[in-house]
């Protein structure tokens, strides 16, 4: 089994880009625009640092054009290449390391925020070691363009490393090392999962009210929001409590949220989802809820009723039509000890039964 | 044999016919009263969620339940003196079907503490004391057999109720369910209508009651005045009752709480919860079988006469049981333990009543559960939450099974003495009626002579 080590790299100039945009462009920016790539002039220094050098002119026009075209973005994450980013205030930087022994291996990384996530693979290789494995990364499934390396053996070892821009729930996804086609290791990267939601409908009446809760497990970090929506056709809508407060009513408590629905019709049947924000991503739960009406146990109980009535009916009535048989089973036990003697109960029977004996 | 008390009936239980009807009422009665309380937990977390309560005032309904079926034991037992058994079988199960359709219209945690627990322990308890009376009426020779069937109810109808709970819950919700419920309930009333009373045909002479003691008996009677009317007070003074009232309410102290915390307890150890709920599978599936199987042995002619023997191993035997869990290691152990601990569980369980009816007779049983269950409702209440406790202080199960252990071994110890002691007493009194009854018949016999003589 390989143990996961974690080891801290960094990007500046990816870092500064984002932390400008921090604060709330990051979120709608899904993707980032490879513009003016090309142009800058970069350089990989001793510890493998990529460095870039921009003149004051390309800087400004840099920041306009990325503030323009923000929506506008490919999903091509950048290559080892330069990233034409300025160093304007610096992403948090993370890594993790996997050392694989086997075959394959998967890890999963949970991410709150943006991050320039450095993922490094190394492997020991297998019987056949050769000098040099091409390896390359994969963002679920699909190839990432350029990524091909010759991988050179290194004590024994292949090391791939590449950075990441996460940045936003775009970016998250399974991220595959590939040596060749013999080893792979998965990273998984994505938000904190919501625990213990409910697969099964939760059923409710018509009239009655509806309790939903959505909690974080209290080992992972708490949301910095919780939303609530409902599935509108493919569409989700999202619950708006202000709204219409005789009817939804949302208590958020740390780690932990509650939509209450009143008045429930049939037709807020349906799946509901509740959402936990975080800086990177929104965690989504779901719950299916079924709206019935009384007429649905009703059903069933009265059927057992009936099966209740017709059985104490048939048996009080067989009870009534077959005399009773005589109850005395039991014959050589009390036979012997045929005394005149009196029972607790009735004297006089026992004297009358004396008689007939005697 | 059995001891004289238990012939004292008037009548010769038929042991048989129609006595097996009443055997299957008996366990549906009995099994509703027993597992119907344990197996509402299913539906705790809905209505936890829905009135927004803690888990714990969820979990008061099934203890307000529970100890209202103990605490309504003595009414139950008046109610059978006067009228017999199926009436209030019936009512029971009446009461406890009404309260749970109430209770899913329920809008406050309290309503249902009243609805479920109030009315459904009432009705209840009204189904488990005539069932248990009504199966010394019927049997006398084959009554452990008898008994071991009856008690058999519970684990069958808990393993039943288990996944039929989750079934309704997940189709009609808790509501629904409860209003189902209600109707599953009445099946009571059905087993109600089986316990035909019995047929006290004056056809057959009672077993040999010496004058001397039907004169003390009717004196006892007498004594008690206004309350021994409707229950017998005066079992307090029966030597057997008392020794069956001692060593319970301790043994109760311990009973229950293994089986509450086994699953929590495999937990703790790395089990996983399937595995662990799959443990009292394992327990529920032995007890099942156990019972039925220790009522047949209790009934061999060997165990039969010394039954109380019979009755204290099974107690001393469940004791040592929790003493060795600790030991157990791993999850093969512990299915080990619940393998024993279900033996164990099943054997005090199907001899618990029997033991009593034997010790005071089936005449005077009635009256005698009633009072049981009124005392030994503390301990049972008592028992899992003290025993939670000593978890929370120690921080280990290992503790708890060892106070559990205590707890059931030394009453099964002291049954054993006690026993001893018991039977030597009543063979001692058997042995001095005896001669009594042979002196006066010879006197009667001297006066008859005397008297033909004279005439």
């Amino acid at each position: 089994m390989a143990s996961a080590t974690y080891r801290l790299q960094g990007d500046i100039m990816a870092a500064s880009f984002l932390q400008l945009w921090e604060g709330g462009l990051v979120r709608r920016c899904s993707r980032q625009r490879g513009e003016g790539r090309n142009e800058t002039p970069a350089y990989r220094d001793e510890d493998g640092r990529i460095r870039i050098m921009l003149t004051s002119w390309k800087l400004f026009r840099l920041h306009v054009l990325l503030f323009i075209f923000c929506r506008h973005v490919n999903t091509e994450t950048p290559d080892p290449t330069p990233p034409p980013l300025v160093p304007i205030s610096p992403l948090p930087i993370d890594a993790r390391s996997v050392v694989l022994k086997g075959e394959s291996h998967t890890e999963v990384v949970e991410l709150l925020s943006p991050v320039n996530l450095t993922l490094e693979c190394t492997w020991t290789g297998n019987q056949n070691k050769g000098p040099n494995i091409t390896g390359f990364w994969r963002k679920d499934g699909h190839e990432i363009g350029n990524s091909h390396v010759t991988v050179e053996l290194e004590a024994e070892q292949y090391n791939l490393r590449r950075v990441f821009h996460i940045i936003s729930e775009e970016n998250l996804g399974n991220y595959s090392c590939i040596f060749g086609r013999e080893a792979k290791i998965d990273f998984v990267l994505s938000g904190p999962q919501i625990g213990e939601v409910r697969d099964k409908p939760i059923v409710s009446y018509v009239g009655d009210s509806v309790v939903f809760i959505c909690k974080m497990d209290k080992t992972k970090p708490k949301p910095t929001a919780w939303d609530w929506y409902k599935a509108n056709g493919t569409d989700r809508e999202q619950i708006v409590a202000a709204e219409e407060p005789h009817r939804y009513e949302i208590k958020n408590k740390e780690g932990k949220t509650q939509l209450r629905m009143h008045n429930l019709t049939e037709a807020d049947s349906g799946l509901y989802f509740c959402g936990a924000v975080y800086p990177i991503s929104t965690t989504v739960g779901q719950m299916e809820l079924q709206v019935i009406t009384l007429y649905e146990p009703l059903k069933p109980f009265i059927a057992i009723m009936a099966e209740v009535t017709i059985l104490v009916v048939a048996i009080l009535l067989c009870e009534k039509c077959h005399p009773r048989k005589k109850e005395t089973a039991g014959d050589g036990i009390n036979d012997q000890t045929n005394m005149q003697t009196q029972t607790e109960n009735n004297g006089s029977e026992t004297s009358s039964m004396r008689q007939r004996k005697v | 044999m059995a001891p004289p008390t238990a012939t004292k009936l008037g009548y010769t239980p038929p042991d048989g016919g129609w006595g097996w009807a009443v055997v299957l009422g008996s366990f549906i009665s009995i099994g509703f009263s027993y597992a119907f309380p344990k197996s509402l937990t299913i539906y705790f977390k809905e209505i936890q969620k829905y009135f927004s309560v803690s888990y714990s005032q969820t979990a008061w309904v099934s203890s307000v339940m529970l100890a209202s079926m103990y605490a309504a034991g003595p009414v139950s037992s008046i109610l059978v003196n006067r009228y017999g058994s199926r009436p209030v079988v019936m009512v029971g199960g009446v009461m406890v079907s009404a309260g749970m359709v109430l209770a899913s219209f329920g809008s406050t945690i309290m309503h249902l503490y009243l609805c479920v627990g109030v009315i459904g322990g009432f009705g209840l308890a009204f189904n488990l004391q005539p069932a248990l009376t009504i199966i010394g009426t019927y049997f006398h020779v084959k009554r452990p057999l008898a008994n071991g069937l009856a008690m058999a109810g519970s684990p069958v109808l808990l393993f039943t109720l288990a996944p039929l709970n989750q079934l309704l819950l997940d189709s009609f919700g808790w509501r629904g369910s409860f209003l189902i419920l209600g109707a599953i309930l009445l099946n009571c009333c059905v087993a109600g209508s089986l316990m035909r009373p019995v047929n006290k045909h004056p056809q057959r002479e009672p077993q040999s009651d010496s004058p001397a003691s039907n004169r003390a008996a009717a004196e006892e009677g007498a004594r008690g005045g206004c309350l021994q009317k409707f229950i017998d007070v005066s079992l307090f003074k029966h030597r057997g009752f008392l020794i069956y009232l001692v060593g319970n309410v301790v043994m109760f102290l311990g009973f229950f709480a293994p089986v509450v915390f086994l699953a929590p307890y495999a937990r703790d150890i790395g089990i996983d919860e399937y595995s662990a709920a799959f443990l009292l599978s394992i327990f529920a599936l032995v007890d099942m079988f156990v019972r039925p199987a220790t009522g047949l042995i209790g009934n061999t002619s060997c165990i039969r006469p010394r039954i109380q023997y019979f009755f204290s191993f099974a107690v001393t035997f469940t004791g040592v049981c929790h003493l060795l869990c600790p030991l157990a290691s791993g999850y093969s152990g512990l299915v080990i333990y619940a393998v024993f601990f279900g033996i164990g569980f099943g054997m005090v369980c199907a001899l618990l009543f029997e033991v009593l009816m034997d010790l005071v007779g089936a005449h005077r049983f009635s009256s005698a559960v009633g009072l049981v269950t009124i005392i030994e409702c503390g301990p049972v209440l008592l028992g899992p939450p003290i025993s939670g406790a000593l978890v929370d202080k120690f921080g280990d199960y290992t503790y708890m099974y060892y106070a559990c252990g205590v707890l059931v071994a030394v009453p099964g110890i002291f049954f054993f003495i006690m026993n001893y002691y018991n039977y030597k007493k009543l063979d001692e009194e058997q042995r001095r009626s005896v001669a009594v009854e042979m002196r006066s018949d010879e006197e009667a016999a001297q006066h008859k002579i005397d008297h033909d003589e004279s005439t």
